[in-house]
């Protein structure tokens, strides 16, 4: 109890640590006060242009920007241009009938330093109190690309961007309805990031917004820099292996997922959407599913959900085969695996939880890698040491085959947070398996289904439509119905308009 | 158009410890489906020979009847368990001294059914393993669950029941050696036995009364009978399923010599690929098991938070489980002991499933009666 006290009193001490802040001066008539202001602002910064200009060939002026976050070709041509040239009066300006660009007037510095970090242009005039911030942005992008993470067949080939205007236009492209409602936030105490919230708002569920409102609101950061970290600092139950949110970079995707009235939130500067709430099943869902057929989007999805339970549970269920129960094979099989295991010098857990790990080596090299050398580590990796590791005697050649079954189960579930926590959770099932033998995979199956069937996120309960059971749902989860009778939305998110329209 | 209609009051809802239809019937399906159905085939025979079913039909409508009076007790006051219940008409002296006796009730069929789950592990499965040890593995999932409320014991025995729909169809299996003469004739020795071996089958049926705790979170109460029923008769379904099996397939004198026919049963069972299946299903089995522990140990917590009236869930839930262990660490049972633990808790089953209610119903009618000329 004092323990905790003197915590909190601690925490209360660092909070009240006084905040250094500048005192906020008004703009002054004086351009040159300005222009040392600005630069006692932005003292280190060579970036910071300052032109001078004089308007109407009588007053002086100060055009200030960051450069490189401007468009240089908007500054000279829709900027400067007309104001050297087709300006007859000062008041001309704060009527916007001479710039060309969307322009706000300002009065306080700390707007003016936001606009100038954000890509605006600012424009200072002597003798006036107050300057004009002129809309310039135009930082550095990459074009719109095919999403690498998330390749799909059939679906399109446009990836989300680092900017958030432009994933907010990729998804209304999908979603023209004057219904998509995007909600703004900043976060971060040193830079302000900008969180936007998208939805649909006759479909999606008022209270989960304002849950969503609320634990955005909920915690402090320097700034966001992915959208990761807000994820993490939205979620439910910290200590699940298991996401709670799908993070995406399809815009088709999204769409998807708003218009079954979930609420897709998009972090500036990163390239991936947020989206939840979800549920278990979500994860083994893709756009793809629905331009199939249905019988084989059927039998897509049941793989998927074979993979997830082939990806947990198979290595330890060789484990408890062959240290536990080799009385549950025939004999002839036993036979031949005890033939490969002869000069196997170590145990089978051992043995299981070397080649995971060595997949997992494999497998995080390869990311990290270039593509060229990536695809050569994983023929390296795959064939020459699975092979030579047998034949050396290190592993056996039916753990070869269950690494690589596994390995093959794990990538299969499309939402790669999803087949991550997948390869994690194995680990402890072969603990189990290890331990308990048989017993110990039946633990295993009930620990992960009481996890599952408690969590919830945001409010919405992440069995569904397992558990809580609902079969309705089960047409657009566990397997795909032909698209006509899709009428309904999934339940899931609870959306207040349940049938589509 | 907008739909801001009762799906958004039940929305609201859903956050709120609350259980569906469904989830009821399930939850006293998988409490009444528990270590009973290993033993009964055997139990059965010994008293009624291969009229053992007729028994099982006749206790199956016993407690279906007990379920429709606990339900019409519990209407009166629909907000309440028994506990609450209990203090309500017995003051609160007397009440705390009942509660106290459902509390021991509760935990003596958690300790009951778990420690014959070890027990059946350590001859089947795992003849090496502490029983502590294994314990401590399913004590993971109990805190879990136990944790996080009705609501999540709802879900789970949902869940459960449909990932172990294929455990029943399987004990189909020895039926290709099946013997139809082994049934006959029909009742043989007159009706003495089979009416003697009702009461054999009462422990297995128990789990009905698992409506006194959780029939306040039943969120749509009108169905509350009909729910019942239905758990009833999926029970009795399961429990004909096997008696049926082990009587076609075992000859009558064969029955009696094992100590756990069903499981016998499933030695039968073999594939190309499998052998001794009975391995993989006894594993799977344990887990279906928990659907019976895991209602106990929450109506033992809901108790003695009752009675104590303080503390958290989570903290009598813990001590709860240290205790588990710390019996487990000094308490191994032999077959014995577990049989006669069995046999204690089906005497006190059969008091607190079936004289119980039929005591507490006479006593509220007298209640009221009383109550009701005072008030005149």
């Amino acid at each position: 109890m004092n323990g905790r006290k003197w915590l909190i009193k601690n925490k209360n001490k660092a909070l009240k640590e006084p905040v250094h802040e500048k005192a906020v001066s008004s703009i002054s008539r004086d351009l040159q006060i300005n222009e040392k202001e600005l630069y006692s602002l932005f003292d280190e910064a060579p970036d910071l242009k300052v032109h001078h200009i004089k308007l109407n060939g009588e007053t002086n002026a100060i055009l200030t920007y960051l450069e490189g976050l401007t468009d240089k070709k908007t500054i000279q041509s829709n900027i400067l241009k007309p104001l050297m040239t087709k300006m007859k009066s000062i008041d001309q300006l704060w009527s916007s009938n001479v710039i060309y660009s969307h322009i706000i007037c300002t009065l306080s510095w700390t707007e003016i330093e936001a606009a100038l970090l954000e890509g605006n242009c600012i424009l200072f005039v002597n003798g006036e109190e107050k300057a004009i911030i002129i809309d310039s942005q135009g930082w550095p992008q990459r074009s719109v690309e095919e999403p690498h993470s998330e390749t799909m067949l059939k679906a399109n080939h446009e990836g989300f961007l680092e900017t958030a205007s432009q994933n907010i236009a990729l998804i209304r492209r999908f979603l023209p309805n004057r219904e998509l409602k995007i909600k703004q936030y900043k976060i971060g105490e040193r830079a302000k990031t900008n969180i936007y919230l998208i939805y649909l708002r006759d479909v999606t569920n008022p209270i989960i917004i304002e849950e969503l409102e609320q634990r955005i609101n909920s915690f402090t950061v320097d700034t966001l820099l992915t959208t990761g970290e807000l994820e993490q600092y939205i979620e439910d139950a910290t200590f699940s292996p298991f996401p709670q949110s799908i993070l995406t970079e399809r815009p088709d995707a999204t769409a998807m997922h708003i218009l079954e009235g979930r609420v897709a939130i998009i972090v500036d500067r990163s390239p991936r959407v947020l989206i939840t709430p979800v549920n278990f099943l979500t994860f083994f869902q893709t756009i793809d599913d629905y331009s199939l057929r249905w019988y084989l989007a059927i039998f897509v999805r049941l793989l998927r959900l074979l993979s997830f339970f082939i990806a947990v549970f198979l290595p330890a269920l060789y484990i408890v085969v062959i240290a536990f129960h080799y009385e549950v094979l025939p004999m002839k099989l036993i036979l031949s695996i005890s033939e490969s295991r002869e000069h196997v010098p170590v145990s089978p857990f051992l043995e299981a939880i070397l080649m995971e790990s060595t997949l997992e080596l494999l497998r995080e090299a390869g990311i990290r890698l270039p593509s060229n050398i990536g695809q050569t580590v994983s023929i390296v990796g795959g064939i020459v040491i699975g092979q030579a590791a047998v034949q050396a005697g290190l592993v056996s050649n039916i753990m070869v085959i269950v690494v690589s079954l596994t390995a093959i189960a794990s990538f299969i579930v499309p939402v790669f947070d999803m087949a991550y926590s997948i390869r994690l959770v194995r680990f402890p099932m072969m603990i189990l398996g290890w331990m308990f033998g048989m017993v110990g995979i039946a633990m295993g199956f009930m620990i992960i289904l009481a996890h599952l069937v408690t969590m919830e996120s945001m409010g919405t309960s992440y069995g569904t439509p397992l558990s809580p059971m609902k079969y309705s749902d089960w047409k657009d989860s566990v397997i795909r119905s032909p698209l006509r009778n899709l009428k309904r939305r999934q339940s899931g998110p609870r959306p207040i308009q349940r049938n589509k329209k | 158009m907008m739909e801001y209609t009762s799906e958004g009051v039940a929305m609201r809802s859903q956050s709120i410890n609350n259980i569906s239809l469904m989830q009821y019937i399930f939850i006293i399906h998988g409490t009444q489906v528990g270590i009973g159905i290993l033993t009964l085939p055997r139990e059965l025979t010994e008293i009624a020979g291969t009229d053992g079913w007729i028994s099982i039909l006749i206790g199956g409508a016993f407690s279906i009847l007990v379920s429709i009076l606990i339900t019409s007790i519990m209407k009166k006051h629909p907000d309440k368990t028994l506990y609450d219940l209990l203090l309500i008409y017995f003051g609160s002296y007397l009440g705390t001294l009942v509660n106290f006796i459902v509390v021991l009730y509760g935990a003596l069929a958690t300790i009951t059914v778990i420690f014959t789950t070890l027990f059946v592990i350590n001859v089947w499965v795992l003849v090496e393993t502490p029983t502590y040890l294994i314990l401590a593995g399913y004590l993971i999932p109990l805190f879990i669950i136990g944790s996080n409320g009705i609501k999540a014991l709802g879900r789970y025995s949902e869940i459960t029941f449909y990932f172990s729909i294929w455990m029943p169809i399987l004990l189909l299996f020895p039926l290709k050696d099946a013997h139809v003469l082994n049934l006959l004739p029909v009742v043989k020795e007159g009706w003495y036995p089979i009416i003697s071996a009702v009461r054999t089958t009462f422990l297995s049926f128990l789990g009905f009364e698992m409506a006194f705790f959780f029939y306040p979170y039943l969120t749509c109460k009108q169905h509350a009978t009909k729910g019942i029923i239905v758990a009833n008769l999926l029970s009795l379904g399961m429990f004909l399923v096997i008696t049926m099996v082990s009587y076609l397939f075992f000859s009558p004198k064969e029955i009696t010599q094992y100590e756990w026919p069903t499981l016998t049963l499933l030695k039968v069972i073999e594939f190309s690929f499998l052998e001794r299946f009975e391995i993989i299903y006894l594993s799977f089995y344990m887990y279906v098991l928990s659907t019976t522990w895991l209602p106990y140990t929450y109506v033992t917590i809901l108790g003695s938070q009752a009675i104590l009236k303080k503390g958290s869930h989570k903290k009598h839930l813990l001590i709860f489980i240290f205790l588990l262990l710390l019996i487990s660490i000094f308490f191994q049972p032999s077959y014995l002991q577990i049989a006669k633990l069995a046999k204690t808790w089906g005497s006190a089953g059969y008091i607190m499933g079936y004289v119980f209610p039929v005591l507490l119903g006479f006593y509220i009618i007298l209640h009221h009666f009383f109550k009701t000329r005072k008030s005149a």
